[in-house]
């Protein structure tokens, strides 16, 4: 039985006429299990590959061996299928004029292997009718409970207008899980991150062909250990109070303020995906009518509900002071997790300023990055943050544009930005 | 203090008609006839009958006699600030307000003539006033009133204080000293007896003390001892004892332990000693760092009828001369009467409206002499006892 666990880090005490109250909730499952055990459903698996003509040559190549080795890592008994993605969808595997999946076997897992050996690269990139397909294949199997995907491009997408993509989008969201990963210089970060933000799913760059079959290994190796197919934050704020905002902190940033479902008028429910055995970090902000020194107030209970179960809960508190002593301190997790926040955001905007040709914002936003970094001990950030720009000075974010800079190591910046570090607690 | 009194039904603070909510301790009044409120959403339909169990574990061995005939089991508590239910966490689960915790308000009534109540105040989030009462049956006959007042600077003052003025309270009552039988050496008796409560006191604190570094516990120390005809006190700090007769001048039975007391001593204005930036630094204390917890005792003749009051200074802080107390106590008596209980819960209730920047405590023993009372009152003035003299001078 899976376990969670809600620990609460704040400074609950408020100045005379303070409203607002900021917390950061850490929530750990542990005894997850494995995908489709713990009895409430099956697990389905799915992998999605670029196989456009622009993959030709090592890519493909490269995408055969990781998809083989994606599939070695799904447990036996889980539901899959594969798809091959280019101006169309195409269900790779099983074979058949009906759309379906099947378990994973032995013998399904070789079947599935040759289709994937047998992959040619051809035709454009149109990743809406992917997710389309993929919504309708995992319709074909009612009992998955649990649906996650693997996606792989390595483009832009052509052939397909914005608006088609954002339905088809729309179409999947809520019906599973996409991990997506992008290969080369080639395709846009922000396109396949809008993708993988909506499926609840994690963005990254593969910047060499050879590291592309480890990198699916891991994903499906992980997806196999996440035994709880779907939790939600569950976010009860007073009567008259506000939630500001609700966003995951670590281990990546993600704001889910707009995901919100009502439970009843004074809670939100804010869906996580599936659960392994591992620990999340939220910031939770919630502006409270101001009472009078001395007095109490919760200010918010942060549940982790599956189903309608509420298997762990954190409270956050306000406790208004005249004490300055104890209501000017902020809370280490709070400071750090806002700066890791504000430092995705810049990077995100620093990053887009430069692509737009406005060197002035891009220098300030990527400078701020930096100054960001150093204060919250973010070293790869640091390191990711110096290919971009020369730092004159960390602390003052004192930073000059480099004249020639690797579209793989922006990218890498970009595609790591929301990654935070954990705060020492 | 205005329109018609009706005590709380939970711990007989005064409430005005038309209020929906104790403003003391937060218990449901039910829903008045008159104001035609409506029951909201199908929780608020038998309110009156939850009434108000505070959430939590309620205080232990809290001689509760006629003091909470609504803290029945199974009572689902109402959140005192908007009605709604108290979760299992403490907290509403609409308005988010704390419930209010029974360590923060409660009452004691060992006898109907003596009475304590017991607040955390509005500034402080808790309550480390602590208050411990016995008496018996018979009017004037016997009543221990102990106070303490936990420092808020120290760790786990709280627990400290409420386990002081328990143990003193069980020393005292346990102790019925009679020394020779004149009543100069019964006061004297007392007077070893205070000192023995006040070491058991001091035993408490230290025993709840949290081991290692920190602040240890501590707090403040006053008993009243009503012994037939004569009060004998005894204190360690800035709680007081006052007399408080129905006619004629009040008195203030102690000398505070305190940096504000010591100024006044050396001549300062009381007012201005009282209101300085280290008033409220106490120059003695219980507690495992204190220099010396010996009582200061003194005795008095309760020859007239009127209160005997034992207060923290989360009450004298706001009313502090004699005087005004005397007042005070007046006023409040022509509005919720002349019962103890009642009467200690608006006083508390008054200092609260004062803004309530300290704990309250406000323990009670009414003394009404009767004529017939047997044996001759010693002279009827405040006498400073050594704890050590046989014979009163």
């Amino acid at each position: 039985m899976p376990t969670f666990s809600a620990d609460v880090y704040q400074n609950e005490f408020l100045p005379d006429g303070g409203t607002d109250v900021h917390a950061i909730v850490t929530i750990t499952c542990t005894g997850a299990g494995a995908v489709g055990q713990a009895g409430a459903g099956d697990a389905a698996e799915l992998v999605i590959v670029d196989t456009s003509g622009s993959m030709d040559g090592e890519n493909i190549a490269a995408a055969r061996t990781a998809a083989a080795a994606a599939l070695d890592q799904i447990n036996d008994g889980v539901w899959f299928a594969v798809i091959a993605g280019s101006h169309e969808a195409r269900l790779a595997y099983p074979y058949g004029r009906e759309l379906g999946m099947v378990r994973m076997d032995a013998q399904t897992r070789a079947q599935a292997k040759a289709a994937v050996a047998g992959f040619a690269a051809d035709g454009g990139t149109a990743m809406g009718t992917w997710l389309t397909l993929a919504t309708r294949v995992l319709a074909t199997v009612p009992s998955a409970v649990q649906r996650h995907a693997i996606l792989l491009t390595d483009g832009i997408n052509q052939h397909e207008t914005p608006e088609q993509l954002s339905a088809a989008i729309e179409g999947a969201r809520g019906q599973f899980q996409a991990d997506c990963r992008g290969v080369g210089a080639a395709w846009e970060v922000a396109e396949v991150r809008r993708i993988a933000t909506a499926l609840m799913g994690t963005v990254d760059l593969i910047a060499r062909p050879e590291d592309m079959a480890a990198d699916f290994e891991g994903i499906m190796r992980a997806a196999m250990g996440r035994g709880v197919a779907e939790a939600a934050l569950r976010v009860w704020a007073p009567q008259g109070a506000q939630v500001l905002f609700v966003r995951q902190v670590a281990p990546t940033v993600e704001d889910l303020t707009a995901r919100r479902q009502d439970v009843n008028p004074l809670t939100g429910a804010y869906p996580t995906g599936a659960w392994g055995d591992e620990s999340r970090d939220y910031h939770v902000a919630v502006r409270l009518p101001a009472k009078v020194v001395g007095q109490e107030q919760l200010a918010a209970r942060v549940q982790l509900a599956v189903g309608d179960e509420v298997l762990a809960q954190g409270l956050v508190k306000a406790l208004w002071s005249n004490d300055d002593t104890l209501t000017t301190r902020i809370d280490p997790a709070v400071a750090h997790y806002t700066g890791q926040a504000e430092l995705a955001e810049v990077i995100q905007d620093g990053l887009a300023a430069k692509a737009a040709g406005d060197s002035d914002t891009a220098t300030a936003k990527l400078g701020r990055a930096v100054q960001l970094a150093a204060e919250t001990g973010n070293e790869e950030a640091t390191t990711r943050l110096r290919k971009i720009v020369e730092i004159e000075d960390a602390d003052t974010g004192t930073v000059r544009l480099r004249r020639s800079v690797d579209k793989l190591d922006e990218m890498a910046l970009d595609t790591a930005s929301t990654k935070t570090t954990r705060v020492k607690k | 203090m205005t329109d018609e009194a009706t005590p709380c039904p939970s711990c007989g603070s005064h409430v005005s008609a038309g209020e929906r909510f104790c403003e003391g301790c937060g218990a449901d009044l039910g829903t008045p006839a008159s104001a035609g409120t409506p029951a909201t959403a199908g929780t608020r339909a038998e309110a009156g009958v939850a009434a108000a169990a505070p959430a939590g574990e309620p205080l232990e061995e809290v001689p509760t006699a006629a003091a909470t005939p609504a803290a029945a089991a199974g009572a689902v508590p109402a959140c005192h600030s908007c009605g709604g239910a108290v979760a299992d966490d403490g907290y509403c689960t609409e308005c988010g307000t704390a419930a209010v915790k029974p360590r923060d308000h409660f009452t004691e009534q060992p006898a109907a003539w003596v009475a304590a109540v017991c607040d955390r105040g509005i500034r402080h989030h808790r309550n480390e006033d602590a208050v411990a009462l016995a008496a018996s049956s018979t009017p004037g006959e016997r009543a221990v009133l102990v106070v303490c007042d936990g420092v808020s600077s120290s760790t786990d003052s709280d627990v400290a204080s409420l386990a002081a003025a328990r143990a003193a309270r069980d020393v005292l009552q346990h102790s019925q000293p009679r020394g020779l039988g004149t009543p100069a050496s019964r006061v004297a008796a007392t007077a070893r007896a205070l000192s023995l409560a006040a070491d058991a006191a001091n035993t408490a604190v230290i025993a709840n003390t949290a081991p290692g570094p920190g602040n240890p516990a501590s707090c403040t120390f006053v008993a009243g001892v009503v012994d037939g005809p004569v009060l004998v006190v005894g204190w360690v700090g800035d709680s007081r004892a006052y007399w408080v007769p129905d006619a004629g001048e009040a008195t203030l039975l102690t000398t505070d332990d305190s940096f504000a007391a010591d100024q006044i001593a050396a001549g300062a204005d009381r007012e201005v000693a009282e209101n300085g930036p280290h008033a409220h630094a106490i120059t003695r204390w219980l507690g495992s760092d204190a220099p010396d917890h010996t009582p200061r005792t003194v005795s008095l003749a309760l020859d007239a009828p009127g209160w005997v009051l034992v207060c923290s200074d989360g009450l004298w802080n706001y009313c502090s001369a004699p005087a005004d107390l005397a007042q005070l106590v007046s006023a409040t008596m022509a509005s919720v009467g002349g019962e103890p209980l009642p009467l200690a819960a608006a006083l508390v209730q008054w200092a609260n409206a004062q803004g309530g920047r300290d704990n309250i405590t406000v323990a009670l023993a009414r003394i009404d002499p009767t004529p017939t009372a047997t044996g001759t009152p010693p002279a009827a003035h405040r006498e400073e006892v050594s704890a050590d003299a046989n014979v009163l001078r």
